[in-house]
C-alpha cells in the first residue's frame, strides 16, 4: 500500500507548505541566477557568445588586453596561416546622437571574420539596445575624436561589453579615433591543435574572461550570491524535513512496532521528498521560463535551460541529502517510546 | 505450548546504580488461552510484555516461540516474527492518522506479507471488521472515531494477519466500564475462535473474569499463578 501517497492526500496543507517553501526558494534562486547571468552577459556578452577557441595577446601586455598591441607583421603572418583567425580591438568610448545626447559604447573593430560584424568606413553597426533607446537606421552619430559622422547601418542582438552597447566600426575609423591600427587581440576558433606564436600569450575563452579583472570580480560576487542562496535553501530544506520527521516520530514508532521495515519508512520519506521537490521545481522552472519571455528588454536577465537543469539537480540532491540526514532519526526511533508516549 | 518466557531478567542503568526491574520471570502462554497479568503500578508488567513481544531486549533469560529463542535473534529476524506472528494492542489505539479504518488493516496485511490478492484482502478486512462490529465505519479516519471504536479497530489490526500470539497492555484503560467489557469480551472471544495465545495486562479487577489464567506480579517477580 502506498502510505507515502495516502499521507500526502490526507495532510495536504502540511505538504503544500513544504512544497511552497521549496518552490519559493528555488524560484528565488532561478531568478537571481537569471539576473546574475544577465549581468554577466552585459559585462562580457561579446566574448561569451564567441565559439570556443584561443585568444592571443602580446606577452608584454601582461594579461591586460588593453595594453596589447599586436605587431602588424605578426598579425599578417598569423592571419595568413590560420584562415579562420581574426584580429580585433575593444575600446570604451562615447557616441553623440543628433540631440547631442552622449552614450557610452564599446567600440569594436575587427579584420573580416564570421564572429564580428565588419563595416565600411563611416558606417556603424550597434547593439539592439541602442535601437530600443530610440536610434534608427540611417541616423548620424558623432564622436569627439572623429571628424566625420557615423551612419547607423544596422543592429545586432546581444552584443554588450562592460555594460555598454557594442558599436562596430571600420579599422580606418578606429585608427582615426584611437591613433593606432595595431589590433589588441587575435582570436582563432577551435580547430583541434592550439597553435603557438612567439611573443604571444594564448588564452582559452574562460581564461581570457578571467584576465578582465572587472568581469572576474563581478562574476565572483554574483556566483557567491547564487551559491549562498543554494546553501541557505539546502539548510531550509533540511530544517523543514527535520521538523516533519520530528512530528512523525510517534507514527514511525507505531509503524515499527507493527513490523514495518525501517527501509520502508525511508522509502516513504524519499517518495514524498522527490514528489514535492519535483512539483515545486517544475512550477518554479515554468514561471522563471515565462519570466525570461516577458522580462522587460532593458533588464539584464538570462536564464539558460542548462543553468536551470543544473540548479534543479542541485536542489534535488540537496533535498535528498537534507531528507536523509534528518531522516536518520527514523533509524533510532524505538517502537517502545512511541507506545509509552500515548496517543499520536 | 507455543510461547515460553524463561527466567527473563531486565535491568536499567540509572546513572551509577543498576535497577533490576524483572528478576527472573517464568511464564507459559498456550493457544486458545487468555492469560491476565496483574500487579501494582511499577511492578514490571509492561516491561515484561514488551520484552515478550520483542519490542525491547531482555538483559538475561530466553523467550522461546515455536522452539526458537527470540533473544538470540537479530533485529530483522525479530521484526519478521513481530510482523507475521504477533499482534499488539496498547492502552491507546495508536492508529495511523492518515489511513481509513479499512486501510489500517490492509497496511497490516501488507506488513505481514499476506499472500492474498487485494480483493481477497478486502474481503478479509470486511470479515474482521464485522467481528469487531466496525464494518459500518470502514471508510472513516481515526480522528472521527470514539475511543472505544478506535480500540476495536486496533484490536482488528492486531488480529487481521492471524497472529499466533496477541499482546495487550491495558487495552481498556481509556474506556468506560461498558466499553471495557465489550472489548474484553471481544478479545476473549477472538482468543478462543482464532486459537490465539493471549497475554493481557490489566488493572481492572472486573476484567479478570475473562481470564483463563491470572498471574500476579510484584516487584519484578511472579507472586502467584491462579
Ligand atoms: N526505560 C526505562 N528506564 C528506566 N526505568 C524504567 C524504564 N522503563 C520502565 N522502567 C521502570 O521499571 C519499572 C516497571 O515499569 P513498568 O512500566 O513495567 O511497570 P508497570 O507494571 O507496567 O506499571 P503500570 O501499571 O503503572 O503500567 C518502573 O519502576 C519503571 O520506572
Ligand atoms: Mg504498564
Amino acid at each position: 500500500m502506498n502510505i507515502a501517497w495516502k499521507e500526502m492526500k490526507k495532510s495536504k496543507a502540511k505538504f503544500m507548505i513544504l512544497g511552497s517553501i521549496v518552490f519559493l526558494v528555488s524560484l528565488l534562486t532561478f531568478m537571481i541566477s537569471g539576473l546574475a547571468n544577465g549581468l554577466s552577459q552585459e559585462s562580457a556578452g561579446l566574448i561569451k557568445d564567441l565559439p570556443a577557441g584561443q585568444f592571443y595577446m602580446t606577452k608584454e601586455a601582461d594579461q591586460t588586453y588593453s595594453m596589447s598591441r599586436v605587431d602588424r607583421r605578426i598579425q599578417k603572418q598569423i592571419l595568413s596561416k590560420e584562415k579562420d583567425a581574426t584580429a580585433f580591438s575593444i575600446q570604451m568610448g562615447f557616441l553623440n546622437d543628433g540631440d547631442g545626447k552622449q552614450q557610452s559604447v564599446a567600440f569594436v573593430t575587427a579584420t573580416s571574420s564570421k564572429q564580428f560584424k565588419n563595416v565600411e568606413k563611416g558606417e556603424i553597426v550597434l547593439d539592439k539596445s541602442m535601437e530600443d533607446n530610440g536610434i534608427k537606421i540611417g541616423d548620424a552619430l558623432t564622436n569627439n575624436q572623429y571628424k566625420g559622422k557615423f551612419v547607423v547601418k544596422g543592429f545586432v542582438k546581444h552584443s554588450k561589453y562592460s555594460h555598454a552597447s557594442v558599436a562596430y566600426i571600420s579599422m580606418e575609423d578606429y585608427k582615426e579615433i584611437y591613433g593606432t591600427d595595431e589590433m589588441q587581440l587575435i582570436f582563432i576558433p577551435e580547430g583541434g591543435t592550439v597553435p603557438t606564436f612567439s611573443g604571444m600569450g594564448s588564452f582559452s575563452n574562460q581564461q581570457f574572461l578571467n584576465t578582465i579583472s572587472s568581469y572576474k570580480s563581478e562574476q565572483m560576487s554574483l556566483n557567491m550570491i547564487i551559491w549562498f542562496l543554494v546553501v541557505i535553501s539546502g539548510m531550509l530544506f533540511a530544517i523543514f524535513f527535520y521538523m516533519m520527521n520530528v512530528q512523525k516520530i510517534g507514527l514511525y514508532g507505531i509503524l515499527k512496532a507493527i513490523g514495518v521495515k525501517t527501509s520502508s519508512l525511508f522509502k516513504i520519506m524519499w517518495t514524498q521528498m522527490v514528489f514535492i521537490t519535483v512539483i515545486a521545481l517544475s512550477i518554479a522552472i515554468f514561471l522563471s521560463q515565462i519570466f525570461t519571455r516577458v522580462a522587460p528588454t532593458g533588464m539584464p536577465f538570462s536564464l539558460t535551460t542548462e543553468t536551470t537543469v543544473q540548479l534543479s539537480i542541485v536542489f534535488l540532491m540537496i533535498g535528498f541529502i537534507g531528507a536523509t540526514l534528518s531522516g536518520l532519526q527514523i533509524k533510532s526511533v524505538q517502537p517502545l517510546q512511541a507506545i509509552q508516549q500515548g496517543e499520536v | 505450548m507455543i510461547f515460553k518466557i524463561d527466567n527473563v531478567k531486565k535491568s536499567y542503568k540509572n546513572g551509577e546504580v543498576t535497577e533490576e526491574i524483572l528478576k527472573g520471570v517464568n511464564l507459559i502462554l498456550r493457544e486458545g488461552e487468555l492469560t491476565s497479568l496483574v500487579g501494582a503500578s511499577g511492578s514490571g508488567k509492561s516491561t515484561l510484555l514488551t520484552i515478550a513481544a520483542g519490542l525491547q531486549p531482555a538483559s538475561d533469560g530466553q523467550i522461546i516461540f515455536e522452539g526458537k529463542n527470540l533473544t538470540s535473534m537479530n533485529a530483522e529476524q525479530v521484526r519478521k516474527i513481530r510482523a507475521h506472528q504477533f499482534g499488539f494492542v496498547f492502552q491507546f489505539a495508536h492508529l495511523v492518522p492518515f489511513l481509513t479504518v479499512e486501510e489500517q488493516l490492509l497496511l497490516m496485511l501488507d506488513v505481514s506479507e499476506s499472500k492474498l490478492k487485494i480483493r481477497e484482502q478486502k474481503k478479509e478486512v470486511d470479515k474482521i471488521l464485522k467481528l469487531v462490529e466496525m464494518d459500518h465505519r470502514k471508510h472513516a479516519y481515526p480522528s472521527s472515531l470514539s475511543g472505544g471504536e478506535k480500540q476495536r479497530v486496533a484490536i482488528a489490526r492486531a488480529i487481521i494477519h492471524r497472529p499466533k500470539v496477541l499482546f495487550a497492555d491495558e487495552p481498556t484503560a481509556s474506556l468506560d466500564s461498558k466499553r471495557s467489557k465489550d472489548v474484553m469480551t471481544l478479545i476473549s472471544h477472538l482468543t478462543k475462535t482464532l486459537n490465539i495465545a493471549t497475554l493481557i495486562v490489566t488493572h481492572d479487577e472486573e476484567m479478570l473474569s475473562f481470564a483463563d489464567h491470572i498471574i500476579k506480579m510484584s516487584d519484578g517477580q511472579i507472586l502467584q499463578k491462579v
